[in-house]
């Protein structure tokens, strides 16, 4: 059922993204596939050591599903140049992620697209620059 | 006349006596390069069974060093980095991105590491940082994310925005407590000296734990020496030598790399690290060893 929502692409490719980097195993999140969305920023909990992004997803139907996902944790996503402040509450967002295997709604981000375009990826701040 | 030439050839000879021995205190005060041969430096560990008897040797290589004042103090300011290999974060910073751990191992622990590596591969792994447990040393070397240094002439700390841990090693003199009163703890007890900026340190009471995710383990007889320095402005460079009779057969030597983060607008700090600030971040271990999140919050 939750693969009714409004998922706009889901491939079976590898992107060339970094994994997510995290303090647990990250193989609940199935890195082969990635999934796109788009939905309305509910809030984003910009937390150690990882942060989320929950987003409601609205399906073709209108039904609304409240997704998380996953990302690195503030001083990472800093050094990627996203901030507490540039996601906010109530903002579009395009999200491509990789999907939980269990099928829960919750995925880790890869990068997204804000509704006035802006591109980001969280994973930037890895590198050490 | 006489007895003035003989005064005069005495105190030649002690000058040139005193020249001597502090031309050879001066060559002699040396440490390894920072980017010394990595086969010499291997070949450095095996010449000393362990890490105390390396200490003692670089100690009396560089005549037991020279206290730092706050006049002398190294600039370790700023926020560093480690960056990831093509292994991803290693203990040997040489290991390939399909290669096994480098290090000598005895044959158990030889056979957990392809174990724990296999099912690794097969997605079954639990890391007890999910949990923040402190990576402790030596792991916590390997850790990506913030570092920040604190010198100061009788202590320095080596803070790891990972878990909120930091390691005091002090420079005061002092020795570590008598074997009998030792216990484990995650980072241990670390005493050093410093020579020519760099520190030296020795460090021992460690708990057991693994190297990182797809390493080895080590046990609680874990000892390490450790030579930190500047090589440029941006760079700080470890060199690591890791002494375990339990697990290894020689000791398991690397370099690590920390980079000064560029922050011209002075936006990063090192924040504390709590798993359960966040529901959604609460991880567990399940029945087959694999991780798995418990309920998210946000779910509906």
């Amino acid at each position: 059922m939750r693969n009714t929502f409004n998922l706009l692409v889901i491939t079976s490719t590898l992107l060339s993204a970094a994994p997510l980097l995290a303090h647990h195993s990250t193989a609940m999140f199935d890195e082969k596939q990635t999934v796109t969305m788009t939905g309305t920023i509910k809030e984003f909990q910009y937390t150690n050591p990882h942060s989320w992004l929950i987003v409601d997803v609205t399906a073709a139907d209108g039904t609304v599903s409240t997704w998380g996902f996953e990302a690195e944790g503030p001083t990472t996503l800093m050094r990627s140049g996203i901030r507490k402040s540039t996601l906010p509450i109530g903002s579009k967002i395009t999200v491509t992620a990789n999907p939980m295997k269990d099928g829960r709604p919750a995925a880790a981000m890869i990068e997204a697209t804000l509704g006035d375009g802006t591109k980001i990826n969280p994973r930037l701040g890895l590198v050490p620059r | 006349m006489i007895n003035t030439m003989t005064r005069i050839f005495h105190s030649s000879s002690a000058l040139a006596l005193l020249v001597l021995l502090t031309g050879y205190q001066t060559a002699n005060a040396q440490l390894p390069a920072a980017d010394a041969d990595r086969l010499a430096m291997i070949e450095l560990g095996k010449q000393h069974t362990t890490a105390e008897a390396l200490y003692a040797y670089l100690k009396t290589q560089t005549n037991s060093g020279a206290a730092l004042t706050y006049d002398t103090l190294p600039d370790w300011s700023g926020i560093y980095s480690v960056g990831f290999t093509a292994a991803g974060l290693p203990f040997d910073y040489t290991q390939g991105a399909t290669d096994l751990p480098s290090a000598k191992l005895l044959p158990e622990y030889y056979e957990k590491m392809v174990a724990r590596i296999e099912a690794r591969n097969k997605g079954i792994e639990f890391d007890p940082l999910g949990k923040c447990e402190p990576p402790g040393a030596p792991r916590g070397i390997s850790e990506p994310f913030l570092r920040e240094y604190a010198v100061t002439p009788n202590q320095t700390w080596l803070m790891n925005e990972v878990a909120a841990e930091n390691r005091r090693i002090y420079t005061d003199g002092r020795e570590h407590l008598p074997a009998e009163d030792r216990f484990a703890t995650f980072d241990g007890d670390s005493i050093g000296f410093w020579s020519n900026g760099a520190l030296v340190i020795h460090t021992n009471q460690l708990r057991e734990g693994m190297y990182q995710r797809g390493q080895p383990d080590y046990s609680a007889q874990i000892e390490l020496v450790e030579i930190m320095r500047k090589t440029d402005d941006n760079t700080l460079v470890s060199q690591v030598w890791a002494y375990d009779p339990v697990t290894l057969t020689e000791a398991w030597y690397t370099v690590k790399t920390y980079n000064k983060l560029t922050d011209p607008e002075k936006l990063l700090r090192v924040h504390y690290w709590y798993c359960f600030d966040n529901q959604n971040n609460d991880v567990q271990e399940q029945d087959d060893g694999s991780t798995q999140f418990t309920d998210f919050e946000f779910d509906n």
